[in-house]
This record gives C-alpha cells, structure tokens and sequence, in this order.
C-alpha cells in the first residue's frame, strides 16, 4: 500500500512516497503504525504520548479526512486509493 | 523617540489645496472602531457611501494599528481603505514588511489623504511631519525602480517606500500598493485611487522607536506570552518547525488538491492531479529557494525569496511565491511552470497590480478564447505562459486594445466579451485559491465579504482544515453560518488592531484582549474584541448597503452552486450557499444582508 507525505513529514522522512506492507482490509489505524513503525521519525508526529493517533496529522483517504469519514480512524483501505497524509497547513 | 499611544497624529492631506494638518482621530472611534481597518472604514464612513471612487471625494486611508511598530509579535502592518473602484464597495488591503512601523517610528500613526493634486506628488513623511513632493520625474515607472529612486535620493538606511506602478496612474481597476519591492495592500484596486490622486508613493524616513509602555513589567509579560504562543511547535506558525514557517503559504497547494478545492481552468476543475507538486510549496523550498526574509516583529518568516537560475527567467530573483498567485497564475490557468509564475507575479510586483485578479482576468479569458467568443481579440490557450507575461505588461500598461479591456478586471472584461457567467467573481472581485465545492465555509465567507470575494476576511479554512481547536469538516454546510461570523468577527478586530492573520493560527480572542489591555490602559476582555469586531463588520456591511449593495447581493458565481465537483476529495459536491447564508443571517442578525435600524443602534453605529 502506498502512501505519499508532504510538506514537514515529508521532510522529517525524507522521502515522498513509502510503501507499506499492507493489504487490502488494513485500517487508518494499522497504516499509521506501520508507517510510524518504517519511518520512527514521524512516529512523534502521528501519535500523541496517550497513543492516539494525533489531531494534527490529516490521513487523507481519496482526498477525504479520515476524521470525518464515517469510521474514522478504523476505514478500511484499499490498495488502489490515493493516501495522502499531512501534517497541518493553513496561510493565505 | 518613544511610541505614544495610538490615535494622537493622524495626518489629513488635501491633495487639490497641498494644505496638511496632523491631529487626534476622535477617542470615540479609536474605543469602538480599534485602529487600521476599523478607523480606516470609520473615516471612509465619514466622507459617505456615496462617493464616487474615482473622485476627488473618496478618501485614500493608510492607518496603522495600536500596536504597529512595537515589539509585539506580527505587528508590523497597516490598513488601506477606500471606496474600491473595481466593486464600489468598502475595500480594505493590508501589507507586512517594515512601512507601517516605520511610519508610526517618524510619529504618525495614519494618513487621510483627499482631493486630486494636479500634477503627481509622493508624501515624504519624517520626525512627525508630511510633505507633499513632486514625483514628476519618477511618474511612469515601475515599483521596483521608484523604491531605487528613493533610495538613492535618501539613502536607504531607515527607509521605507510604499509605491503605487504604472497599472495604478492608468487606473487599472486591480491595481495595489506596494513597498520594499514586494509587499502589497494587494485586492480592491487601491492603487488606482492613488493614481487618479496623482499620489504616486509614501516615503517615510525614521530610525526604530521603543514603546512608551502604560505597565512596562506587564507589557513585557504579556508580550513573552504572545510570543510564546506563535513559538510552539504544535503551531504552525514555529519558526522553522511548522509548515507555514518552513514553506510558506504554498504550503497549501497539495493540500487543497487532495481535497478537490483547487480550482483549476477557471474553476471548471477542482484538482490539478500530480501537476499540483510543480507548483507546490516543497517543490519551491527544494529547488529555487534561497532565503527567508521576514516583517517586523515577526519570528515566522512566511515570506520565500527565490531565484531562477535557468530557462528564460534566468537571473530573476524576487519575493514571493506565495499560495494565491500560485494558484491564481498557475492551476487556475492550467500553467504548471512555476519559473513564469515567479516572473508574472514579479511583474504584478512591479507594475503594481493584484495577482489574484489578473490570474482569474487570464483564466477568464482564455475559457471565453477556448469557446470561440472572443470576436476578433487575440487568442489566449491554455497555460500559455509566454503570452500571460507579455499580455501582463500591456495590463499594467492599459495598452490598446487588449491590454485597456483586461485592466478593468475579470468580470468587466467578461461583460465586454458577452459572457459575464465565466468571471469567479464576488461584488465585482475575483475569487481566491479556496474552491467553495470543497471547503462550504470559505464558500459562505467569499459570498458575506464585504469587500467581494476574499479569503481573509473569514479565514475558515484554519477550521476546516484542521490548524485551530475549531474543527469542522469542509464539505459539511451546517453550522458554517455561525462559523463565518465568528471568523469574520475575529478578523475584523485583528486587522484593525493591525496585527497579521496568521496570528489566529495562535492566537485568539483573549489573546488579543490581553494585547490590547497592555497597549492602552482601559481593560479589554475576549468578548470585547468579538464585539469590536462585529461593530466593525457591521459598520461596512451598512456602508455597503447605503452604497447600492442591497437584499440578495450575496452570492456565488453560479459554476460553483450548479456544477459539481468531479474530482478528487469534492466529488459530486456543489455550494449549498442557500442554506449556509440563511444560517449566517441568523447568526447576524440581518435581513438578507441588510442591517436592519436595530442592529446599527445596538451596536451604536451611527
């Protein structure tokens, strides 16, 4: 499963794009610590010390926020959406 | 020198008579209209919704904010406001750099400049005094060689040049203020105000003042706290850590991409597919990036100076690629070589002319040159970048016939072509980078500004993107109506005390209560700052409505409420502007935006 990264994430694991070893059926969840898991520098970035996964990084499931789908952070994936995550960014 | 406390020298110039006099702005409306945008749309007030724009009448109002030029955090701005010339509405502009302190460091803290002189001037302003001076022989020329010309008649050191090109003494309708080069009072067409003034630059010699602080231990603490704020890593305003700081405003690009809110081919699009990462904000800092310069007081430098080493803007070094004309000269016009978005916003720089306008003016233009209604006129293609920088110097020019048509911006160059249903407009003004398909609330923000279609006036995409506490989702319409307020409300307060908008992304009501408690000695709570800011927007609104802005006067271009999205994030989704703006007049209290008597005297607006 391939996911691509931008801005300072992007940055901070110093590739674009990562693929994952994931299949079909993984959660927004599982992706996140997989990702955390081959790139240990983000893993500050995608979860809070609770262990939950940070409101400050945006898993972009087919250019929707995983926070405002329906199952949040337990979505299903599927190998052909297009995953973006970013951290936050606003300017003008 | 020290800073006194804001309000005391205002400077009024007739430019017909020469006369000039310095005096307090009446301490009634410095307590409930702040200072900047508020005091700026209250003076305007003052000359009458009726004026013309372009009429010796109209009122040309630069004014600082209480804090402007001291050393608290993303201070260094000031307002210009006017009646616009583009929509005939209130407009407002501001610019960062070092001008507006400068201009409070020389002992003035605004200028209200009337009348039309007969013969182009500049203002030369210094140790609280302002002159009027002939600028005959830097008349016609751009804003990069009159900053030069400046310099060179002053010296450089301690000086500030605030310029209006060559698009605002033709009275290009988008034309901007700019100083330093590059930092603009950008939409509403201020510049042409200053050219049918024949008020062709303020320049303003002063070296750095401190304040003269009301409780110095106090002020020193809160200014840590303000500061403290803006610094923290969670936000994205931490120098050199958070994205705005590290890419600058383009940080955005690839995000409104995946979320299908970045308009492409004159909003016929909503997403720029991999193309959008050529014209991104890490594309820039990887490749052409070459130094962070930044405002006054400010620890974020959001500003991105590149250079272009190769292809045919080689040499070209200039500030700043920033998200808007990114958009508005890139994606938009299907362009994504960001080397010509580089020189046509530095032509924009130079001439003097608002990028967004003119990238939705070529937008525009080339959809009318694509469906075979141009009548003869010069075809324009898509992505034609080569045309867009030459045709970019005949609009900042006026040059005949093609130059003189689009210099009066995109919806009346749209009605001269037939077809005013393809100008992205608000009130007469283009829209920006936030397609109202993918993110509902900047939608209802661009259809309640009132200075027409604009994304600062309610900065939701900081909600909708998830950057504040406030987090909505962008594609959801209820409860945008309150939200819009909110922002605009906010905002309204910010820019008048003038302090930048990307505060907000740290700072928020009480946070600018304790800094204007600090600055003066009367006490401010968070819900004075929303209530000054709700006065302030509602002052407008009235100026508005008394100018011919009536019931029904905000709306959405109808691609946005009619075609739906079939890209990316947005998908299928359309504006529900209808039920978002019924929403935002309960909210506010108006009838179909109308302020009603009721209103104006709760908020005791004359």
């Amino acid at each position: 499963m391939q996911v691509k990264l931008y801005a300072t994430l992007r940055a901070l694991a110093g590739v674009t794009t990562i693929d994952l070893p994931l299949g079909d059926g993984a959660t927004v969840r599982q992706l996140a610590e997989c990702l955390a898991e081959h790139c240990p520098a983000l893993a500050d970035q995608i979860f809070e010390p609770s262990g939950e996964l940070s409101r400050r990084v945006h898993f972009m499931v087919d250019g929707r926020n995983s926070r405002w789908l329906p199952q949040g952070a337990e979505t299903p994936l599927r190998k052909l959406q297009t995953l973006d995550i970013f951290p936050p960014a606003a300017g003008g | 020198m020290k800073i006194r406390e804001f309000g005391q020298s205002i400077a009024h110039v007739d430019l017909s008579t020469g006369e000039t006099s310095i005096r307090p702005a009446p301490q009634e409306w410095v307590r409930k209209y702040v200072g900047g945008r508020g005091l700026g749309v209250r003076y305007l007030f003052e000359a009458g919704p009726e004026v013309e724009a372009f009429s010796p009448e109209n009122p040309l109002i630069f004014m600082n904010g209480p804090l402007t030029g001291t050393e608290m955090s993303m201070s260094g701005r000031w307002a210009c406001v006017t009646k616009s010339p583009l929509t005939g509405t209130v407009t407002d502009s501001h610019q960062g750099g070092w001008t507006a302190a400068r201009l409070r460091w020389a002992g003035l803290d605004g200028v209200v400049f009337t009348g039309r002189a007969q013969s182009p001037q500049y203002a030369f302003i210094e140790n609280g005094n302002i002159a009027l001076r002939d600028a005959s022989e830097i008349w016609g020329h751009g804003v990069h060689k009159t900053v030069a010309f400046f310099q060179e008649r002053y010296g450089a050191q301690d000086l500030s040049v605030c310029a209006i090109g060559p698009s605002g003494e033709t009275r290009g309708r988008f034309a901007a203020w700019v100083n330093e080069d590059d930092r603009a009072f950008g939409r509403g067409g201020t510049g042409a105000i200053g050219g049918d003034k024949h008020l062709k630059a303020i320049v303003i010699r002063a070296t750095r003042a401190r304040s003269e602080d009301v409780d110095p231990e106090q002020w020193r603490l809160v200014r840590r706290e303000m500061l403290d704020h803006i610094r923290d890593e969670k936000n994205i305003t931490s120098p050199k850590k958070g994205g705005l700081s590290v890419y600058g405003t383009n940080v955005l690009m690839n995000v409104t991409n995946s979320i299908g809110a970045l308009g492409t081919r004159n909003s016929q699009g909503t997403h720029f597919g991999e193309r959008a990462e050529k014209i991104s904000g890490e594309f820039v800092e990887e490749n052409i990036l070459v130094h962070d310069p930044t405002c006054h007081a400010c620890p974020v430098a959001c500003k991105k100076e590149v250079e272009i080493k190769e292809g045919p803007h080689a040499g070209l070094r200039m500030e700043s690629i920033e998200y808007e004309p990114a958009w508005s000269l890139g994606a938009n016009c299907d362009n994504d070589d960001v080397h010509s978005i580089a020189k046509l916003i530095d032509q924009c720089n130079d001439l003097g002319m608002d990028p967004i306008e003119l990238g939705n003016v070529f937008s525009m233009y080339m959809e009318a040159s694509e469906r075979g209604w141009l009548e003869g006129l010069p075809a324009l293609k898509w992505g034609d970048r080569q045309t867009m920088v030459a045709l970019t110097e005949a609009i900042g020019r006026r040059e005949e016939p093609l130059g003189d048509l689009l210099a009066e911006g995109t919806l009346r160059g749209a009605q001269h072509l037939g077809h005013p249903e393809i100008a992205m407009v608000v009130k007469g003004q283009a829209v920006p980078a936030y397609d109202p398909r993918g993110l509902k609330g900047m939608g209802l923000g661009y259809a309640t500004s009132n200075r027409g279609a604009c994304h600062l006036r309610a900065y939701v995409a900081a909600a909708e993107l998830g950057v504040v506490a406030i987090e909505a989702d962008p594609l959801a319409w209820s409860g945008k109506g309150e939200l819009v307020k909110t922002f605009q409300d906010l905002h309204a307060c910010g820019d008048s005390m003038d302090l930048c908008k990307f505060s907000s992304f740290a700072q928020g009501a009480d946070e600018y209560a304790a800094q204007l408690t600090t600055a003066y000695s009367q006490s401010w709570s968070g819900e004075d700052v929303m209530t000054a800011g709700e006065r302030i927007y509602n002052l407008e609104r009235h100026y508005n409505n008394l100018a011919g802005f009536g019931p029904g006067s905000d709306t959405l271009p109808r691609r946005f409420l009619e075609e739906p999205s079939t890209e990316a994030g947005s998908k299928g989704h359309v504006s529900e502007l209808p039920e978002m703006l019924t929403e935002y007049y309960a909210a506010r209290g108006w009838k179909n935006g109308v302020v009603p008597p009721a209103k104006l005297a709760a908020l005791e607006i004359p």
